[in-house]
């Protein structure tokens, strides 16, 4: 009896988790994205890694999604691309890759415990570690299976947060914050975004920096997003969907 | 015993660092092979280290293939490179106020950059045009002038990993946010202290700084603190 108790109670633990490896639910609907049962050196068991080398890293001995630029090569997706793309997006993998590979410049990690985000809350912390071209910690954002996406992202070399389009494997500008915030390496630091419809809204460090009105409402995956050699640690990835 | 095994060793390494070549401002040896004390070994620059041999790639010009030989050969003149440069070129060890010197026509040549880098769109002395040499070339002359600096720090990050050297990239990078007031990111600027003693310039995060310095090409951060403290 008591050994069946204390099966049960490890079935059970090991079930919560994986329920919050992958995000797990909170009462609000929330999801949070908890890195404790990944292996270090290892790509994430809750994202996708599609261009970059997305690995689990230690930070003050805590486990944290890192994506390392130091290995960054032009226009290299990441391993198993074609495999990770059949997952997301089964049939329609090849337009997603195609896609994927125009933007091979841009890191992005794509979390599994959400198929489709219409709006809400997602917010991530991040660390700048280095980077000689860029330190770029972003929230990847309407994902669509053709590969288009839309990002709000911090770049440390710039010291901004910036709305950015990808479309058609064309990557455009669309809202800079109205204040430049200088954030130093090594420090933890949030970036949230609030989707209501066709609103956008940006903070950083729960300050409101970026305020757009979208073309249409969003539909798509969501993740973590980065650019070129940037090495930049993530942890607390949380997204809150807005409850129809 | 213990105590005594401990006072050895603080005289070996005193003795192993004292035993250490000079090395000037800009990374440039005073003698032609890399640094090898014998004695030394956390401050001993290894010819095989990877960052030496990844400096060694980047500015190897043993098949010349820049097209520019007139600016190159301008470049070096006022530099002040004389000689074929020998890996590791660039040590990231920097001291304010101390600098080696420039040669002939470096203020024609430092107008020249400021010029090519207030022009939208102008051709930046990169190493496809000037080759690896006059590149770093490019770095000695406009980090002596902190307005150049800025300008050039943003010509040299766009030409990208394979026209400027990241070494040279992250060295300035680190000398225009210290004269910006703002804290740098590699460790590469130092300063005299009051007693004379060189001492590391604010940082930012030098927790991660070896992640950092080997994506620059820089030796490790040990090894950049010894080589600075060190320096004659």
């Amino acid at each position: 009896m008591r050994r069946s108790l204390l099966v049960a109670g490890s079935w059970l633990v090991i079930a919560v988790f994986r329920a919050f490896g992958q995000g797990g639910a909170k009462s609000d609907g929330s999801k949070s994205v908890s890195f404790a049962g990944d292996t270090p050196g290892r790509e994430p068991k809750s994202f996708a890694p599609i261009v970059g080398t997305w690995v689990i890293s230690k930070d003050a001995g805590k486990n944290v999604l890192f994506i390392d630029g130091r290995v960054w090569k032009r226009g290299q997706p990441a391993g198993g691309l074609a495999d990770k793309a059949r997952e997301l997006y089964g049939a329609r993998n090849e337009e997603f890759i195609e896609s994927i590979k125009a933007f091979a410049y841009f890191p992005i990690a794509v979390y599994k415990g959400l198929d489709n985000f219409e709006g809400g809350d997602i917010s991530v912390r991040f660390q700048m570690v280095g980077g000689a071209l860029d330190r770029a910690a972003g929230i990847l954002f309407n994902v669509k299976p053709n590969g288009d996406y839309l990002t709000v992202r911090y770049n440390g070399t710039e010291d901004n947060v910036v709305l950015w389009t990808f479309n058609n494997g064309v990557r455009k500008f669309v809202k800079r914050a109205t204040e430049t915030v200088p954030l130093e390496l090594g420090t933890w630091h949030t970036l949230k975004i609030s989707v209501r419809g066709t609103a956008l809204q940006g903070f950083l460090d729960g300050k409101l920096l970026l305020e757009h009105t979208l073309t249409e409402p969003v539909s798509g995956k969501i993740g973590v997003w980065s650019k070129t050699d940037s090495m930049v640690e993530f942890d607390g990835f949380t997204v809150t969907p807005v409850v129809k | 015993m213990i105590m005594l095994i401990m006072k050895c060793s603080l005289l070996a390494m005193t003795l192993s660092l004292a035993a250490i070549p000079a090395v000037g401002a800009q990374g440039k040896k005073k003698s032609d092979s890399p640094v090898d004390s014998k004695a030394g070994q956390a401050c001993r620059i290894v010819a095989t280290a990877p960052w030496v041999k990844r400096q060694a790639e980047w500015f190897d010009e043993s098949a010349p293939a820049w097209t520019n030989d007139t600016l190159r050969t301008a470049l070096l003149r006022a530099a002040g490179i004389t000689a074929p440069l020998t890996p590791p070129v660039q040590i990231g060890v920097q001291v304010a106020g101390q600098s080696r010197p420039l040669g002939d026509g470096a203020d024609e040549m430092l107008a020249q950059l400021k010029a090519l880098a207030s022009t939208r769109g102008s051709a930046w002395p990169t190493k496809s045009v000037v080759g690896a040499a006059g590149v770093h070339a490019v770095y000695l002359l406009v980090e002596r002038d902190s307005v150049l600096s800025r300008s050039a720090l943003r010509r040299l990050m766009e030409a990208g990993p394979a026209e400027s050297p990241a070494v040279d990239v992250a060295t300035l990078e680190d000398r225009v946010r210290i004269q910006a007031g703002r804290k740098q990111l590699y460790g590469t600027q130092f300063r005299l202290d009051d007693r004379g003693a060189i001492v590391l310039a604010p940082m930012e995060d030098s927790a991660h700084a070896d992640l950092r310095r080997e994506d620059a090409g820089l030796p490790p951060f040990a090894l950049g603190l010894c080589l600075a403290k060190n320096m004659k």
